[in-house]
């Protein structure tokens, strides 16, 4: 009886601490709850609302229910446009992991006073704005720019080498953007580290490959999922880089959906297609958490 | 925590680097104290309070001109700035700012009107119309000009870069052959694109019917695959660096890239050209219209225009203004195309929801 005493009691305990909030608790998070309604859900609710509308002839949004923006946006054109921009952004995560981890990995075993400067160069390119370093590749990359100059000068190459407007542009421009959101993370992981748990690896007789791969990994997986979709995530849309650096040839989802809802003057069809990436984002997401839960 | 700080710190300096499109510039504000009046200094006889909010195009209007409109009249100017007609109109009709004067295109003037979302302007308060030249006045979007004043005028031609391509380039069917497959550089604009095909067709650069959008997609199919850059912001980028050989572009950046260059070329295709007229006009709603026409009237004086053509050198309409400019600028083949030339070009009219369609066709085309 008193086992059962003592559960019921356990029992209630636990209730009591997880009561719901007080009103003090609701006023501290109101504003936060405020922004999040303000700026995440009620834009999110009129894209879906004007998703299923029409527009006028000067693009006016007229409200008048249809599935036509939905029966268009499952088109071969634009689920193309689609699959071109999670390619990309596919590439781009692999590759940023590739260079990031390593360099995570360097900065976080590094002594601690070298850390902070580390870090801070990993940063140094944000405090310039994105479309200046953009147009700084533009010209070190374009026929008569830095590296081409290098190439027919140093008399390596008789003729200049197309290297912006390429695939290989935009690729890079992306990675070199987004490296630093892979960076960060993993970073933060690595650092958590035990160094007890490498070594006691290496003690029970697991070769460099197998403490990395059994241990370290496994071990800084959160960072690494969370880089992953730090990276994945915004540069699918990234467009500014495929119009500048890929010279728009490829059309970017993010740019698709920007002209509809200027040159195209139809917002509905954009929102529809904006609604289809938000899915997305939503299944990336649902499947990183289920990934992490299985672990 | 400190690594959530450095975190937290890359999110908001991604953030607030930008990560779009050239975005429009913000609002800038041009706020003068009134200055002494003056014999010659335009007048604002309204009650009207002191302020004029100007929607215009990016690189259109120089800031020095704007700053002297302040001085002058005392009234203080906020201009917002946008890239393209739609962009425009998409905030013009979502009612999100109070604008008093707007630069939109001949097509949008036409539309706009139709729908009755325009001031009328009284000509009594805009007297330097009569520094326009005939030709660009009581055109077909707005007879009478009772809705809109000619701002700049241009068309769509073809750059070539002699040095790179010796052949004698003369309209469409040139540019896009199969030996200058990724070395051109075209508008990123659907509607310019696919009129370029109609007029190759011969068919009106307006007859944007699903017959002739039909017709005219092999076409394209084999066009667009050639090119490699679409850049309607600064096509003059691409042909400067040497990494195109030919350009279908504004005639204003044409314009600058023979004055950078004489190794370029402007041609004026013979399949026919689009003649563009930005306009000023005045939203319905605006609340401050005097001032708006006092603007108008201060844009078309001839040594104000002449300032703008300075910077921008697409065709000035301003025959007053044109009298100061140099032989040399007036010589300028993408800046001042002749009359005879002028006299072949089209303008285009408002194709509405076909908007859309054109737009699809060219996105399909695209990726291919």
């Amino acid at each position: 009886m008193a086992g059962l005493a003592a559960a019921s009691l356990g029992a209630k305990d636990s209730r009591t601490y997880r009561r719901t909030p007080g009103l003090l608790a609701w006023l501290v998070m109101l504003p936060l709850l405020a922004w999040l309604v303000l700026f995440i859900v009620v834009p999110t609710l009129m894209l879906v609302v004007v998703s299923f509308a029409d527009r006028d002839a000067l693009g006016r949004v007229v409200y008048q229910f249809s599935f036509d923006n939905y029966a268009r946006a499952f088109n071969w054109i634009w689920l193309r446009v689609l699959l071109q921009s999670v390619g990309y952004a596919l590439v781009t995560t692999l590759i940023c992991m590739a260079l990031g981890y390593p360099a995570a990995y360097f900065i976080g075993r590094a002594p601690v006073r070298w850390r902070a400067i580390l870090l801070m160069l990993v940063m140094v390119p944000f405090w310039t704005s994105f479309l200046i370093r953009t147009y700084a590749w533009i010209t070190i990359l374009s026929k008569e720019g830095l590296i081409n100059g290098l190439l027919v000068g140093s008399g390596l190459f008789a003729e200049p080498v197309t290297l912006l407007y390429t695939p290989f542009a935009v690729i890079l421009g992306l990675v070199y953007n987004f490296l630093p959101f892979m960076i960060l993370p993993i970073y933060t992981s690595v650092e958590k580290l035990d160094g007890a748990m490498i070594e006691a690896a290496y003690d029970l007789g697991a070769g460099p490959t197998r403490a990395f791969s059994q241990v370290i990994i496994p071990l800084t997986s959160p960072g690494i999922t969370a880089g992953a979709l730090l990276v994945f995530i915004p540069s699918i849309a990234m467009f500014a880089i495929t119009s500048l650096m890929g010279g728009g040839a490829d059309p970017n989802i993010g740019e698709v959906i920007y002209k509809q809802f200027t040159a195209g003057r139809n917002q509905p069809f954009g929102a529809a297609l904006g609604v289809l990436l938000l899915l997305i984002f939503v299944a990336a997401l649902w499947l990183t958490q289920r990934m992490r839960e299985e672990d | 925590m400190k690594h959530t700080k450095h975190l937290i710190a890359a999110l908001a300096a991604f953030v607030l680097a930008g990560c779009g499109k050239p975005a429009p510039s913000p609002t800038t504000e041009a706020s003068v104290p009134p200055a002494e009046p003056a014999a010659e200094q335009a007048t604002s006889t309204s009650t009207e309070p002191k302020t004029l909010s100007v929607f215009c195009w990016s690189e259109y209007i120089p800031q020095s001109v704007i700053d002297q409109f302040s001085k002058e009249t005392g009234i203080k100017v906020s201009v917002e700035n946008y890239a393209s007609n739609e962009e425009m109109l998409a905030k013009l009709l979502a009612g999100g700012g109070q604008y008093d004067i707007i630069q939109p295109s001949e097509y949008v003037v036409g539309a706009l009107i139709k729908e009755n979302l325009l001031h009328p302007i009284d000509h009594a308060n805009v007297p330097n119309l009569t520094n326009i030249k005939p030709t660009f006045l009581n055109m077909s979007f707005d007879p009478g000009n009772q809705f809109s004043v000619p701002f700049m005028v241009g068309s769509v031609g073809i750059v070539v870069n002699t040095d790179l391509v010796k052949e004698d380039i003369k309209g469409f069917a040139d540019v896009f052959q199969d030996k200058y497959k990724q070395n051109i550089v075209v508008l990123d604009d659907a509607r310019e694109i696919v009129s370029w095909a109609l007029a190759y067709k011969g068919l009106s650069v307006n007859a944007v019917t699903d017959e002739n959008v039909a017709a005219i997609k092999p076409l394209l199919a084999q066009w667009l695959p050639l090119v490699k850059v679409y850049d309607s912001d600064s096509p003059k980028t691409a042909l400067l660096n040497g990494d195109v050989a030919i350009g279908v572009v504004w005639g204003g950046e044409g314009a600058i890239l023979l004055n950078e260059d004489k190794k370029f070329k402007w041609v004026i295709p013979s399949e026919g050209a689009h003649l563009f007229v930005d306009s000023l006009a005045i939203p319905k709603q605006s609340k401050h219209p005097m001032n708006a026409q006092a603007f108008m009237n201060f844009i078309l004086r001839p040594e104000i225009s002449k300032q703008i053509s300075d910077a921008f050198p697409y065709t000035n309409p301003n025959m007053a203004a044109r009298a100061l400019l140099t032989p040399e600028q007036l010589a300028n083949p993408a800046s001042y195309p002749t009359d005879e030339e002028i006299s072949r070009m089209e303008i285009f009219t408002d194709i509405g929801e076909q908007a859309s369609k054109v737009d699809e066709i060219v996105t399909s085309l695209k990726v291919q």
